[in-house]
């Protein structure tokens, strides 16, 4: 290979490696829960793969290997010297299916599928404190499969564990996040199932 | 044919298309039947949608993407 052909090659990995910035950073943001932590993760993450772009194999995926560069300065550099007090406890909170508490909560239906309507009342933000409230590695499973789109292999290629505890963590996740959910709606004033009355106007 | 549980079980394999083009097709012979499973799972999808949906919002400042553009190659 002559000099200009691995200098454009090089070249357009970066353009193609910088058109995945967003995702990268939104990845970052909800994994620092803060914009400049964010930003430096970011930087980390670019000046990691630029300097070993050469290991990069040309055919394989460039995305993938950009999020396990990402996940590594996390754990490796970001979280050892971060004061966020992580969320680590993966016991002592009861999972269940948002789904099942609707449907046993007993909603007044005001149409054929009032779980789609509750869904559908739940401010973004709540969502999105649920998510922040999850572990680290639960909240990360969650990421790169449900916003990111990555199959279960590319999960564990990431997060180097087996495809086995990828889809453990990430069925554990989502029924965590689900209750999280919940507990973020029902901490508003009218809570789903306890006063049917009451809360009709909110399911609506 | 699958019962209900045995098709709860693939929710999640169902709606991450990490299942075989076989076993894709027995869960979808469950739902055709069963209306109960096929809102269950509509739901759970929705559920995901969501938060994907909700994540996407976010996107990397301008001057982010300059400090990254500037430690390319020139
Ligand atoms: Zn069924």
């Amino acid at each position: 290979m002559n000099q200009d052909q691995s200098a454009t090659s090089r070249s357009e990995l970066q353009e193609e490696a910088l058109s995945h910035i967003d995702a990268l950073y939104r990845t970052a943001y909800r994994m620092t829960g803060n914009a400049m932590d964010a930003e430096d993760l970011v930087q980390e993450t670019y000046l990691r793969a630029f300097r070993s772009l050469h290991q990069f194999r040309p055919g394989t995926n460039l995305r993938a290997w950009l999020f396990k560069i990402l996940t590594n300065a996390f754990i490796n550099d970001y979280r050892k010297r971060s004061r966020r007090p992580r969320s680590t406890s993966l016991d002592n909170v009861e999972d269940y299916y948002l789904y099942s508490h609707l449907i046993d909560s007993g909603i007044q239906p005001a149409s054929s599928r009032p779980e789609d309507e509750v869904l559908a009342n739940i401010p973004d933000e709540a969502v999105i404190a649920a998510l922040d409230s999850l572990p680290d590695e639960f909240r990360q499973v969650v990421l790169l499969a449900d916003v990111e789109g990555f199959s279960y292999r590319e999960i564990a290629d990431i997060m180097s564990t087996p495809v086995g505890t990828v889809m453990s963590r990430l069925h554990r996740a989502r029924r965590r996040l689900q209750s999280a959910i919940l507990q973020a709606y029902t901490a508003a004033p009218c809570s789903v199932g306890s006063d049917g009355d009451a809360c009709d106007a909110r399911l609506r | 044919m699958l019962d209900c549980d045995e098709v709860m079980e693939r929710l999640y394999q169902f709606l991450d298309r990490e299942l075989s083009e076989a076993e894709l097709a027995e869960v979808r012979a469950h739902l055709d039947a069963c209306p109960p499973c096929r809102d269950r799972f509509t739901f759970e999808q929705n559920v995901l949608r969501r938060v994907g949906t909700c994540c996407r919002q976010l996107s990397a400042p301008p001057s982010l993407v300059e400090k990254v553009r500037r430690m390319c190659d020139q």
